[in-house]
């Protein structure tokens, strides 16, 4: 077994680095020849994770400090107006979607993992372990995950880091579920069962010959669940359970600044939209790499 | 047999995890940083007072002492005393509940009348389905804020035709038997009342149907495509049938099944959005009272809403599962 592994890696382990490069190449554009919708989709999530790294750069002013008059309306004095003490709206509204879309890719993240592992474990294990996990995933299922995340939150305290806590404690289930019915099916499949007889240990067996078959899977759902988390945490946001009040929040400003709403409609509705830009973006997205990896 | 059997499951899958949740918030008030007898006695209070009224609250007791008897406190309705308003939170939320199904119930008829439409009018590729298409991607996008706040802008503000805050102008109303402001104006036959109160639901009812009607179309549209491409539509066709018969009496007959299901489980997120719209629109239900509570960190209040929330949405999905199990017993869960 490792005699022959070595034996398969040698020559890839003497190819100059330019040839590596060229395949690496070629394989990009097979790709984007078979797959062209996936390609896009996951660039322009590329595009916006950068966009959203580098927005406070981007930004005019400074989030936290006053700039101009109070209530300056749009397309005046600034792009986007400024709030009722004169910070300025687009800089506020930049620095809140970086906090935005970094937090929904955390708890996707988190959910990936926690969900994938349970799923993976569960799938690959008959009996009392799969019945256990998969009864515990079906119970967070059973119950509204956002109100039971307000519950958490309440309980450890309003913050940005508890309010990502309590979402991934009630977001990872959905993946679990998934991740088990990808790798259920898989067991059954004749290149696991030749990888068991060839001597795999059941570690060797989850996650060489198990997980890659799920991973489409998971791509297509964490993609289109990402706006959906957006919205979630937003929602959240609005209600008071994020970062405490000088922090540039989408859900938070969209809510603290309800009272001028009637008199003073983009310094509640902006941050708003900010949300709906994200939310729409990866949705395109999630439709696009979603279409790109079922289109073979 | 096996029916019964099925439905003895399913309540009793039902019964545990609405202890799981119940479970869950006992723990979750125990890993509270704010102490219950600093809550209810403020902060001035004299350590021997907080002590007396740990003792009096049965808080030095072991913990699964304690859990045994709030399971049993929650169990017959006891949620304990509100940090914030001082009542019984079953009383409170007694008050409140009426007011949010009258609101949920209004928006989830107008998102499965919406839905329905959308649905219908993006596969039958009536001119200007793309539009539609958009409509329903960007739809699902829009936080429900966003809505509210479109809504109120264009009705409240520049038409002034939909008020935007409250349930009605009357100052005094019958209090009928439901408590919902509609039944019990209808019940009444105070028909001004009822027109009244109707402006009032309008932009609220809106702002919660938008999106799981979208959702709800978008998950009809893609089972009308399916079911569209089976045999049985090719043999009605060719039976001679009209088109307007084949899609109405074949194919969405049979594809309104997934909708269906997708109805129990926009009702979750139904409830997450009912607290911010009652919050924006004064509506004064049970996602008001959270909503007020949230900020004080009035921690009995919330969980006794997240339980009695919980319940109604382990209810709801319940319910959903053992119906389609009657109505398709192919479906095997």
């Amino acid at each position: 077994m490792t005699n022959s592994s070595t034996t398969i890696n040698t020559p890839i382990a003497l190819t100059s680095s330019s040839s590596v490069f060229s395949k690496v190449a070629q394989r990009f554009k097979m790709l984007l020849i078979t797959r062209k919708s996936l390609v896009v989709g996951v660039s322009i999530i590329a595009t916006i994770t950068i966009l959203c790294f580098f927005a406070p750069m981007l930004a005019p002013y400074n989030p936290l400090q006053p700039v101009g008059t109070p209530f300056s309306p749009p397309f005046h004095s600034f792009l986007f107006g400024s709030d009722s003490i004169g910070r300025d709206e687009l800089s506020r509204v930049l620095a809140g979607m970086k906090s935005s879309w970094f937090s929904a890719l955390e708890v996707i993240a988190s959910g990936v993992i926690i969900g994938g592992s349970v799923g993976l474990i569960a799938g690959s294990s008959r009996g009392f372990l799969d019945n256990l996990l998969m009864r515990i995933t079906d119970a967070f299922l059973s119950l509204p995950g956002p109100i039971l995340a307000i519950a958490v939150v309440a309980a450890l305290g309003p913050s940005l880091t508890h309010t990502l806590i309590a979402v991934s404690v009630v977001w990872w289930p959905f993946y679990a579920r998934i991740v088990r019915g990808e790798i259920n099916a898989q067991m059954s499949r004749p290149h696991v069962e030749a990888a068991r007889l060839s001597g795999a240990g059941r570690t060797r067996l989850m996650i060489f010959h198990l997980l890659p078959g799920a991973i489409p899977a998971i791509v297509v759902t964490a993609s289109l669940d990402v706006g959906n988390l957006i919205l979630t945490l937003a929602g959240l946001s609005f209600l008071g359970l994020g970062a405490p009040a000088p922090a540039p929040e989408l859900g938070a400003m969209a809510a603290r600044n309800l009272p001028y709403l009637l008199q003073d409609w983009w310094t509640s509705v902006m941050p708003a939209i900010g949300i709906f830009i994200l939310a729409f973006l990866s949705n395109v997205c999630g439709d696009l790499i979603r279409a790109g990896l079922e289109e073979l | 047999m096996n029916r019964l059997r099925f439905i003895a499951k399913r309540l009793l899958a039902a019964a545990v995890i609405v202890i799981f949740l119940i479970a869950a918030m006992f723990l979750l008030e125990h890993m509270s940083k704010l102490d219950p007898a600093h809550a209810y006695l403020g902060a001035g209070a004299s350590s021997q007072a907080v002590a007396a009224e740990r003792i009096k609250l049965g808080l030095n007791r072991p913990i699964l002492v304690q859990f045994v008897d709030y399971l049993g406190h929650v169990l017959t309705g006891n949620f304990g005393i509100s940090y914030r308003t001082r009542n019984p939170v079953f009383s409170d939320i007694k008050e409140y509940l009426p007011n949010t199904i009258e609101l949920a119930v209004f928006s989830l008829i107008l998102a499965v009348l919406l839905g329905l439409l959308l649905g219908l009018a993006s596969t039958l590729k009536i001119r200007g389905f793309r539009l539609i298409q958009f409509i329903l991607i960007s739809g699902a996008s829009t936080p429900v804020f966003l809505l509210a706040y479109l809504g109120i802008l264009i009705f409240y503000a520049k038409l002034h035709i939909l008020p935007a805050s409250g349930m009605t102008s009357y100052q005094s109303y019958p209090t009928g038997p439901t408590g919902m402001l509609l039944v019990d104006s209808l019940l009444h036959l105070d028909f001004g009342l009822f027109f009244n109160s109707l402006q009032y639901i309008i932009l609220p009812g809106l702002s919660l149907a938008i999106v799981p009607a979208l959702s709800i179309g978008r998950v009809l549209r893609g089972s009308l495509l399916t079911t569209m491409r089976q045999d049985f539509i090719r043999t009605a066709r060719s039976k001679g049938l009209n088109e307007s018969r084949v899609f109405l009496r074949h194919a969405l007959r049979n594809s309104i099944g997934p909708a269906l299901s997708m109805i129990g489980l926009q009702a979750g997120l139904l409830l997450a959005s009912d607290v911010v719209v009652e919050q924006i629109f004064s509506w004064p239900g049970v996602g008001y009272y959270i909503a007020q509570s949230i900020p004080v960190g009035d921690f009995p209040a919330i969980s006794g809403v997240t339980i009695f929330f919980g319940i109604f949405y382990v209810l709801i999905n319940t319910l959903v599962d053992i119906g389609q199990q009657l109505a398709d017993p192919r479906i095997r869960t």
